[in-house]
């Protein structure tokens, strides 16, 4: 083994190394003496330190503990450091955590199974002496801590499920070259190569243990709704390179009630889309193709879609413009058909203000009967929720001339005076305040009217509890509004995950596909989660192949390790047994 | 004679007036002199009687007891004694080390004696050791004049001894003068030393570089009267060595003293006038 020097010019240092050597030899040269009698000098017992008698050079152990000292010191100075071997480099796994590692080719077996095995022949030729694990889904993430042995890796290995839609490889690369300090050896076991087959990183080895197989797969599905009746889309898409068939089985509410069952030809990479629509009332849908390399792109789950509706009460005293906001607010299609215990007041006064309720909107329009008549220029907060789309080109807005109050924050504005303003109470709840005298104005007349209501009822809708959409694609963040109590996610696996807290909002991860429970207050919600990744289905650039490896013999075999701790203790343990000495030596004396 | 030495004989000379030599009551010598022995002798002051024995001085008969008594005595009268120095110097090349102030100090000591000596009307003699004793020349002279005192001899003193041993006067006070620093058993020294002695007196001077440990280092020690060399490292363990090597010389000298009614002290020589109430305690010295 060699050392190297970090900074080899403190070597210079060892210039003090013959100055203290010339210090002693200076200090222990023999001084004449004459004397009376050599009688006195004869001793019985030689000296432990020196010796009664007698080498020219003898020199005391603390020179030579000085010197090792001082040896000890310019080399911690000069930084060494050691080539160790290779079996003391960690390693470090990424699992590529996509799909289309579960695609089995001829033998049956999986490319998640091969790189099972490869890992396993792995520690059996040479257990690296630490373990990590990656898992590459759509965000990179650690797999357990730090393991030791194959069977802490073997019952770790338990969480790679491969059930993400993508892998993301680079970032999870970016991550184990930080996690293990540049100096860990790094494994990717994946099914397609690398995007550069040079890999250039000296640490890493990709190996892939993919198939080019054909496949069918749904690689989109959609329900949304469409008035009375749901829209469904199904996009079925032939990943091979020969013109295929398969047969896709739609059924609804189970397996019994068999919807339509079709045989699809498709080309060679051909991808066909299915549209058709439902009644509203219409259960879950299943979608499912014949079984083929690759099983989880062969079916789909949609739910019906979330219809939300907003219970809205016009308390607005006068016929007109009740009539013309309950005219507006029906066209919207987004109101409830209950007033009951409302979401949403249209009413000409302001709230008591003490009146706190973050489940009460209200939208006051105060009629005035002094107003002016406004054609502009008139300025729109573009990004707040109830302007979206909102245009008051070439219109009339009549409104009183009113200030803008504190506390209220203006949406739109012609000049100084607020058309239309919103105010947040304690509890959360909007107050917006509408300055507006329909019979000199022709806002009504123009499209600004039914936009500004139907973004207020968005608006609304999207403050209220409960899920946004009952389908969704695998991996994707499903955004749960909650009233700040405990929900309850049970997933597709029966895993139950509990939030005793909820902030408003929860972000909620979909790992798994199938259909998840979400139980709020004393509700429950359901949305399905599809595994729908065109890019994960295709398997033609699925392969088998090992790129790049963990550098050459020499630097797989080597490895840094720093010296300077070393030294530097071994110094002060010296610097104490010398001082040590010198105190028993002025003792003694 | 070495300039220096000669100024070191003058200083002692000048030291040695504040001091006398304490005779010992044994201390005695000759016919006539300055002071009254213990014995009978010739002096003009009477003692005692004694019975007639055949030989004894017809002269000094008590006849007016022979008339009372028809008995013979003899009449005694105290001697008059003059007390004897004898100063016997190491003059090996140790006693002047280099660098030291040793010989100087050998010097001043031996004037001081001898000037403390001719305070108590004492003779003196200084013998110096060399390839036998050899008496200093003019040295019943002030120290001043004396000559010859060369410390280089090659030979210790023991071996003096045995090739020609100093004539040494009977019931004298002897003091020897030396850094003892050679191997051998101190008794047959000691013993020929105070062989007749009314007192012996061993002053072992040392120069600090003898009595200090040397400090911590590689050492080439060089022998300067035979000229044998020695390298060693000077540690803890070896200064502790060292002190304990002087202890053993001392305490074997000092025993020997003690066992032949001698007595021993140390001197530095650097710290010659520090260490003269030394000799004080030791009576071997008195304010004069």
């Amino acid at each position: 083994m060699i050392p190297f020097l970090t900074y080899p010019f403190a070597l210079l240092a060892l210039a003090t190394l013959p100055a203290l050597a010339a210090i002693y030899l200076l200090r222990n040269r023999f001084r004449r003496r004459p004397v009376s009698s050599v009688l006195l000098w004869k001793f019985p017992v030689q000296s432990k330190q020196g010796g009664s008698k007698v080498h020219r050079l003898q020199l005391p152990l603390l020179f030579f503990l000085e010197l090792l000292i001082l040896t000890l010191l310019v080399t911690a100075a000069a930084a060494p450091h050691w080539k160790l071997p290779q079996a003391t480099r960690p390693l470090i796994v990424i699992l590529d955590d996509s799909f289309s590692l579960h695609a089995a080719g001829g033998d049956g077996r999986t490319s998640q199974a091969r790189a099972q095995d490869y890992l396993a022949g792995l520690f059996r030729l040479q257990a690296p002496p630490t373990t990590r694990l990656i898992l590459a889904g759509r965000e990179p993430r650690a797999l357990g801590g730090s393991l030791k042995t194959w069977t802490e890796v073997s019952a770790a290995l338990a969480g790679w499920r491969c059930q993400s839609p993508a892998a993301a490889l680079d970032r999870a690369i970016t991550l184990a070259a930080e996690l293990g300090h540049q100096q860990a050896n790094i494994l990717v076991l994946t099914d397609r190569k690398p995007a550069d087959a040079a890999v250039s990183n000296p640490r890493l080895e990709w190996h892939a243990f993919g198939e080019p197989l054909d496949n069918f797969a749904i690689v989109n599905a959609a329900r949304t709704a469409l008035g009375d009746q749901d829209r469904c889309l199904l996009e079925i898409a032939n990943f091979s390179g020969t013109p295929r068939t398969a047969r896709l089985l739609v059924q609804t509410g189970g397996n019994s009630n068999a919807l339509q069952s079709s045989t699809l030809d498709l080309g060679a990479h051909e991808t066909r889309r299915l549209v058709f629509n439902l009644p509203a009332a219409t259960p879950e849908l299943h979608a499912r193709l014949d079984p083929d390399a690759l099983p989880d792109d062969n079916e789909v789950q949609l739910l019906p879609p979330i219809r939300p509706r907003v219970r809205v009460r016009v308390d607005l005293p006068d016929a007109g413009p009740a009539a013309l906001a309950n005219r507006t607010l029906d066209a919207t299609g987004l109101r409830a058909a209950l007033t009951d215990n409302p979401q949403l007041v249209i009413r000409a006064t302001e709230p008591p203000g003490n009146s706190v309720s973050s489940n009460l909107w209200t939208l006051c329009w105060a009629g005035a009967e002094a107003t002016n008549a406004y054609t502009g220029p008139f300025i729109v907060d573009s990004s707040h929720p109830l302007a979206t789309g909102f245009g008051l080109n070439g219109v009339i807005w009549s409104a009183a001339g009113l200030t803008n109050r504190p506390g209220d924050l203006p949406v739109v504005l012609a000049g100084n005076v607020p058309l239309v303003s919103v105010r947040t109470d304690l509890a959360g709840a909007r107050h917006v305040r509408l300055n507006f005298n329909p019979d000199r104005s022709t806002v009504q007349n123009t499209p600004a009217w039914p936009v500004l209501y139907w973004n207020l009822l968005q608006w609304r809708i999207a403050e209220m509890p409960g899920l946004k959409e009952s389908n969704t694609r695998l991996g994707a963040t499903v955004t749960l509004k909650t009233a700040g109590g405990a929900v309850t996610v049970t997933q597709p696996d029966n895993t139950v995950v509990n939030f005793p807290k909820t902030g408003g909002e929860l972000a909620l991860e979909t790992p798994l596909p199938g259909i998840y429970r979400v139980t709020m207050d004393a509700t429950t919600n359901r949305f399905a989660v599809n595994v729908l990744a065109a890019e994960k289905s295709d398997l033609a650039a699925a392969t088998t192949g090992a790129w790049g490896r963990w550098s050459d013999d020499l630097e797989r075999r080597l490895e840094d390790a720093s010296l300077t701790g070393l030294l530097g203790l071994l110094a002060l343990g010296l610097l104490a047994a010398h001082l040590y000495l010198v105190t028993a030596a002025k003792g003694a004396s | 004679m070495d300039a220096d030495l000669r100024q070191a004989l003058h200083d002692g000379e000048k030291l040695g007036l504040r001091y006398a030599l304490q005779i010992p009551p044994v201390a005695a010598s000759g016919l006539a002199g300055t002071r009254s022995g213990r014995r009978a002798g010739t002096s003009i002051d009477f003692q005692d009687y004694r019975e007639y024995q055949p030989g004894d001085d017809l002269r000094f008969i008590d006849w007016g007891i022979y008339a009372r008594s028809d008995r013979l005595a003899i009449k005694l009268f105290r001697e008059e004694v003059v007390p004897h120095l004898d100063l016997v110097i190491d003059g090996s090349a140790s006693m002047n080390l280099a660098d030291t102030g040793k010989g100087a100090a050998v010097a001043r000591l031996a004037a001081l004696l001898a000037t403390a000596a001719a305070n108590a009307q004492c003779t003196q003699s200084v013998w110096l050791s060399g390839e036998g004793f050899q008496r200093l020349p003019n040295d019943t002279l002030n120290p001043g004049a004396w000559d010859g005192l060369a410390l280089t001899a090659r030979r210790s003193p023991d071996q003096a001894l045995a090739i020609l041993p100093p004539k040494l006067r009977r019931l004298g006070v002897r003091v020897f003068i030396s850094d003892l620093l050679w191997p051998g058993d101190p008794q047959p020294v000691l013993r020929r030393l105070r062989e007749g002695a009314a007192a012996l007196f061993v002053i072992q001077l040392l120069a600090r570089d003898d009595a200090t440990p040397p400090e911590h280092g590689s050492l080439r020690v060089l022998d300067c009267e035979t000229g044998e060399e020695t390298e060693l490292y000077v540690d803890a363990t070896v200064a502790k060595q060292y002190a304990g090597n002087l202890a053993r010389l001392q305490q074997a000298w000092a025993d020997g003293c003690r066992q032949c009614g001698a007595q021993m002290t140390t001197l530095i020589a650097e710290d010659l006038e520090a260490g003269l109430n030394e000799l004080e305690a030791i009576q071997l010295l008195a304010p004069a």
